[in-house]
């Protein structure tokens, strides 16, 4: 009884005091203190790379902190791995949802916490509660439905229901907006809102300032693993929380001068592309062309189909119906090998998967789409390492990529930011009529987000064509000339950056207003 | 003075980070370990004679006092060790393109059978005898690689099938030339002379052992061959990007599933070869009613694997392998199984799926070592 | 065609055991390429055993006998490869083959051992248990009824109990799936793998003392289990991960096993003069036309193949 009474005069729910945590030549958490108030909506706002998710390991008993205390209740606590995370009542949305695809939303929400009879699982019971609980906080979800067939936003009410079937008291989002389309956001923003009414103190992680304005009661922000400070929301603005997170005034809209376009590069006629997933097609009769010295961004929800539009161009699926001709050259049916030699460049969505031979050295990845040209293999089938690793460093230098032991350095090794800078390198060195580069940012801090909008604008500065698929709305407004959104597989509407708002394009993102496009 | 500890310590440290030096290390070890836990197994078979037992499997040809008998089974072991070199190239090139060739099996099979069948039957020379194999081998590989590329069947289990496919189907074909009285192929030096490898000479240094032939040499520099195509070339530049990152390679517009057959054709090719270099002797016969796969293609994952994956170690394993093989059936029959040996090379194959672990451990203590250095030198 | 029934029932049963067992391991996210060495330790184990015991004890007892020694010796051998891939994070493929390999070598040897010191001139790898195995089967009619085929029904009934209603099942399956997700929810992904493993050798161990008793009253180690353990797995995929399209998947391929068994008994078929050495053969080629079709759009568990490191989310 007695250590209820403390805890019921602690004014916290959970307090992180002065965490240090260390890495092998690095600091990922200097002194951070982080204080969340019961019922209190909490932003943790910080950069990739900022501590952010090291702090979250800690607190979930991932890592063991060297300096600093985790209180509870106003009550020190040891949490050695994630099961103690959970008896204390604390819960997490994970970015990358932690659900079984093959499983039923019941089946994912009982996982570990299964109610049993005469060693059967009792799944009435659960059901029972999962419906109490999804009408007393308005999330929709339907219990038997199977993960894989569900939206992003029902999987993620799926997960919110997990942390409250669980009776958990603190309930951590981590960048939770990222695969939801504005209405979807508005939808959890309210739901969020709704929780911490009912008593649940939320830690909110996100980099989007806009949304943090709008839900967040306070705001603590990380900068390269320090902390800087907390805010009330009331009392401050977009452009102090952009300072606090970046350390400097930033000029996110890029500048770049007006240019007319010129001849058609790329120009793709009623493309259908099918889905790998599913059994319907993810790209749906789409038509438009990209021009010499544009930038053409390929805007819209995560999941909307600008993978497989990508996939269809770089020849990585084959489509089933329509026309690709680049530089007036048809290759529909044309190999991705062919594509490549004929003036594509592909920046990749997943760097890792596709991007780099993580394996290999820098040197033998700066020449992945060219190791088969003459000036780098001999006739008999050679290669020439001697002209391999001249041509990488040449590429070291001039597109600024670091790394422990140049062009000998597996690449694995690297950090993001330098293996995407080697990706870029790579395809830009080849000179290519036509850039594609798909979320060429992500995951990366404002200074490498920097150089790489510069280089593709030197690209279209230069007379190329560049084709942008970006999911961040920031970047889609800052850096291009023309933007498609693209919905359901299908393309629903272009605009010029100079003319719409972020708001107009939304709402053509989610699929509420569409308009006929056409090449 | 502090000073200098340091550095050569750092030396010390840093030809322990070398790739090469740790994969010796964790051979050397594996090796070790197994015939230690092989001696465990004779001990309690018999104690009394375990120590001299294992003593003979590793001596093995060594356990004849004259030199020239010694000579002579040495070259036993070496006509026995060229196929199974053969068969650990197969399956290591096939690992490099991220494929687990255990067909190889089948594939020596299928090399054997076309092999002796065109020497017995069609009476063909040597070098059309060895094509033949190449091509029977190169075959079964192929349909294993079909069956990967086109249609995903886990080749695995694929390979296990059509090891038992060869085996019955070569049983068959060879049935028409067996000797009468015995299950056992007719005798190639009666039936064939000109489809016996040549010698070359190669006899003489082995105390005139007449199955010392040019398939011990051609074997080594065949691993040659693979060390050069895999480092150097552009298709070995391919294969090993299409086995590390299958995505990345189809993302640079390399043809995976082309190189998956292509890959499976020249392992299987490799294979058997390896056949006929042992068949072509004449040092064996077939026997057309043996109801289970021959060794040596499962005898090559252990000689691969222990070879550290390198066309160059894999002639040094496949000889130790061969060594103890050999050396088992030295060992006093109505005493110790000379299965022994086998008993041993599977504990090494075991042995060897702890390696990359124990690289792992190695590498993560230098580099904790290292950054603790730094951190003090701060 | 009493004995062609017989027959397919019987090595329809190892495969039931065995294609569960690859079922069990696989769900919790191991690929048990071993089956077919824990298979053979599991033989030797029973063969021993009705080797040794009194054939005049109740034929129960000595069933059960047969049946703890091969569930012991397949779940103690299974360790092997749960130890080095689980713990190890080694790779499933080489160390599958390894134990297939140690197997075969260690009974033979163990068999030859003990054949050597009954008789040093004895140095076959045969195991004999005629008198014991009388007590496995009862006659009905025309027909030999196997208490084994008994035992495997009750597996694969439990084993869909299990798989999908209980809460051992469901966990299980999830570590299978996505192990990040079930360590989030507390779930120890290296314990629901070892207990996958260790399921799998038990089961892998009945089905090989199931296989080597099946018509004949001897066995010869050096042979192994002449690849059985991998058509369980091609039964296994064929039935799609799923206890009952197994059993279904089991009797197709029990089916031209037991023809190479019985096809001399059937007039038209030997009239055929079709060699033996084809329908020895026919199984094999049946489940690499089966592979063929049915791998393209298998639903494999998602994680397995893929060892689970903690420190990696």
């Amino acid at each position: 009884m007695e250590e209820t009474k403390v805890a019921d005069n602690s004014e916290y729910a959970i307090e992180m005091l002065g965490i240090t945590k260390r890495f092998p030549g690095i600091i990922a958490n200097d002194n951070v203190t982080i204080q969340l108030k019961k019922g209190e909506i909490h932003a943790l706002l910080g950069e990739n790379g900022a501590g952010k998710s090291t702090l979250m390991s800690v607190l979930f008993g991932l890592y063991q902190a060297e300096e600093g205390v985790i209180k509870k209740d106003g009550k020190e606590v040891q949490i050695n791995n994630p099961n103690d995370a959970n008896d204390l009542g604390i819960g997490m949305v994970h970015q990358h949802f932690k659900l079984v695809q093959c499983f039923s939303v019941l089946d994912n929400i009982i996982l570990g916490v299964e109610t049993v009879k005469n060693g059967l699982l009792q799944k009435d019971v659960a059901r029972k509660k999962i419906t109490e609980l999804s009408e007393k906080y308005g999330l929709k979800v339907d219990p038997d439905a199977k993960i894989e067939d569900i939206t992003v936003g029902m999987q993620q009410r799926t997960e919110i229901l997990k942390m409250l079937y669980r009776d958990n008291e603190i309930l951590i989002f981590d960048e939770p907006t990222a695969v939801l389309t504005p209405a979807e956001i508005d939808e959890l923003m309210q739901i969020m809102k709704n929780l911490a009414k009912e008593g649940k103190s939320i830690l909110f992680i996100s980099h989007k300032l806009a949304e943090i304005m709008s839900v967040a009661d306070r705001c603590s922000v990380l900068r390269r693993g320090k902390y800087i400070g907390t805010v009330n929301i009331s009392e401050t603005n977009q452009e102090e929380l952009s300072r606090m997170m970046i350390g400097r005034d930033v000029q996110l809209v890029a500048t770049k001068e007006d240019k007319t376009p010129g001849n058609v590069i790329l120009h793709v006629e009623n493309m259908t592309v099918p889905s790998k997933l599913h059994h319907n097609n993810a790209v749906k009769n789409v038509s438009f062309d990209v021009r010499e010295g544009e930038i053409v961004c390929i805007a819209g929800i995560d999941g909307n189909g600008q993978t497989e539009l990508v996939y269809g161009l770089s020849g990585l699926e084959n489509i089933t119906s329509g026309k690709i001709e680049l530089s007036g050259k048809d290759i529909t049916h044309a190999s991705i090998r062919e594509r490549s030699t004929s003036g594509m460049s592909h920046i990749p969505e997943d760097r890792h998967k596709h991007g780099l031979v993580l394996d290999y050295s820098l040197a033998y990845n700066l020449v992945l789409q060219r190791y088969f040209e003459p000036e780098f293999s001999s006739k008999a089938g050679f290669l020439k390492k001697g002209e391999i690793k001249k041509y990488a460093d040449k590429l070291i230098e001039q597109y600024d990529i670091r790394s422990s032991q140049g062009a000998d350095t597996i690449s694995r090794s690297m950090s993001g930011g330098n293996q995407q800078k080697a990706i870029i390198a790579r395809e830009i060195d080849k000179d290519p009529n036509l850039l594609i580069a798909v979320q060429p940012t992500r995951g990366l801090d404002v200074g490498a987000i920097e150089y790489i909008h510069r280089q593709l604008i030197a690209r279209r500065d230069e007379g190329h064509a560049v084709l942008l698929v970006s999911l961040e709305l920031e970047e889609v407004m800052s850096i291009s000339d023309r933007i498609l959104v693209m919905y359901e597989g299908e393309l629903v509407g272009e605009f010029d950056p100079k003319t719409t708002t972020p708001e107009e394009l939304g709402l053509y993102m989610a699929g509420a207003k569409r308009k006929e496009v056409g090449a | 003075m502090s000073a200098q500890v340091n550095k050569t310590m750092a030396e010390k440290e840093s030809i322990l980070a070398k790739p090469a030096v740790q994969s010796i290390i964790a051979s050397l070890l594996c090796i070790v370990v197994g015939l230690f836990i092989g001696y465990i197994a004779l001990l309690l078979i018999n104690a009394e004679g375990a120590t001299e037992a294992i003593i003979t499997i590793i001596k093995n040809y060594f356990t004849y006092p004259s030199k020239a008998a010694a000579l002579k089974y040495c070259g036993n072991t070496l006509v026995k060790a060229a196929p199974l070199l053969m068969c650990a190239l197969s399956i290591q090139f096939c690992y490099q393109a991220g494929l687990f060739n255990i067909g190889a099996a089948g594939q020596y099979v299928a090399g054997a059978g076309a092999s002796l069948f065109c020497a017995l039957k069609l009476g063909m020379p040597w070098y059309l005898c060895l094509v033949a194999a190449l091509i029977a081998g190169g075959l079964f590989g192929v349909a294993v690689g079909f069956l990967k590329a086109y249609l995903n069947v886990n080749e695995v289990i694929s390979g296990i099938m059509l090891n038992w496919i060869g085996l019955y189907t070569v049983n068959m074909i060879l049935s028409s030339v067996k000797e009468s009285a015995s299950p056992y192929t007719v005798s190639l030096e009666k039936t064939n002379a000109a489809a016996v490898l040549p010698s070359l000479g190669l006899q003489k240094l082995f105390s005139n052992n007449k199955y010392v032939t040019i398939a011990i040499p051609l074997a080594v520099i065949i691993a040659i061959l693979i060390k050069v195509v895999l480092s150097m070339t552009v298709f070995g530049y391919e294969i090993k990007a299409t086995g590390i990152a299958k995505d990345a390679a189809k993302y640079s517009g390399m043809k995976e599933k082309r190189n998956i057959i292509l890959t499976l054709f020249i392992g299987g090719a490799l294979a058997g070869i390896g056949a006929a270099f042992l068949f072509l002797t004449g040092y064996e016969q077939w026997s057309v009613t043996q109801s289970s796969v021959p060794g040596m293609g499962f005898n090559g994952i252990a000689a691969t694997f222990l070879g550290g994956l390198d066309p160059i170690g894999t002639i040094f394993a496949s000889y130790f392998i061969q060594h103890i093989t050999s050396g088992g059936s030295y060992l006093d029959k109505n005493v110790y199984p000379s299965q022994i040996s086998d008993f041993i090379s599977a504990i090494i194959i075991y042995l060897c799926g702890f390696v990359l672990f124990f690289k792992f451990f190695l590498n993560s203590r230098i580099k904790n070592k290292k950054n603790n250095a730094e951190g003090g030198n701060k | 065609m009493v004995l062609l029934l017989q027959y397919t029932l019987l090595f329809a049963s190892v495969l039931i055991l065995v294609a569960l067992g690859g079922c069990f391991s696989e769900h919790s996210g191991v690929i048990n390429l071993g089956l077919e060495g824990i298979m053979v330790m599991g033989a030797l184990g029973g063969a021993l055993t009705l080797k040794y015991i009194n054939s005049s004890l109740p034929s129960l007892l000595i069933v059960l006998a047969v049946l703890v020694v091969s569930i012991v010796c397949g779940v103690v051998y299974s360790m092997l490869l749960a130890f080095a891939c689980i713990n190890f994070k080694a790779d499933q493929t080489l160390v599958g083959t390894a134990l297939n390999l140690l197997a075969a070598a260690a009974a033979t040897v163990i068999a030859k051992t003990i054949n050597i010191a009954e008789d040093p001139n004895n140095v076959s790898s045969t195991v004999q248990y005629v008198a014991a195995k009388k007590a496995l089967v009862v006659n009905i009619g025309k027909f030999q009824f196997n208490w084994f085929m008994l035992v495997a029904f009750i597996a694969l009934v439990c084993a869909y109990v299990v798989l999908y209603k209980t809460r051992f099942g469901l966990r299980l399956m999830a570590c299978g799936e996505h192990p990040q997700a079930a360590d989030s929810v507390g779930i120890n992904v290296y314990k629901m793998r070892w207990a996958g493993v260790l399921i799998s050798g038990m089961l892998a161990g009945v089905g090989g003392i199931v296989y080597i008793t099946a018509g004949v009253s001897e066995w010869k180690f050096e042979n192994g289990v002449a690849g059985f353990g991998f058509l369980a797995l091609a039964v296994m995929i064929f039935g799609q991960w799923k206890p009952i399209n197994i059993g279904l998947a089991a009797l197709l391929f029990g089916f031209f096993r037991a023809l190479s068994n019985v096809y001399s008994g059937f007039d038209f078929l030997a009239a055929l003069n079709i060699p033996g050495s084809v329908y020895n053969m026919m199984p094999y080629i049946i489940s690499l036309i089966v592979l063929a079709f049915t791998s393209a759009n298998s639903r494999a568990p998602k994680a397995e193949g893929i060892p689970y490191d903690k420190g990696s989310r």
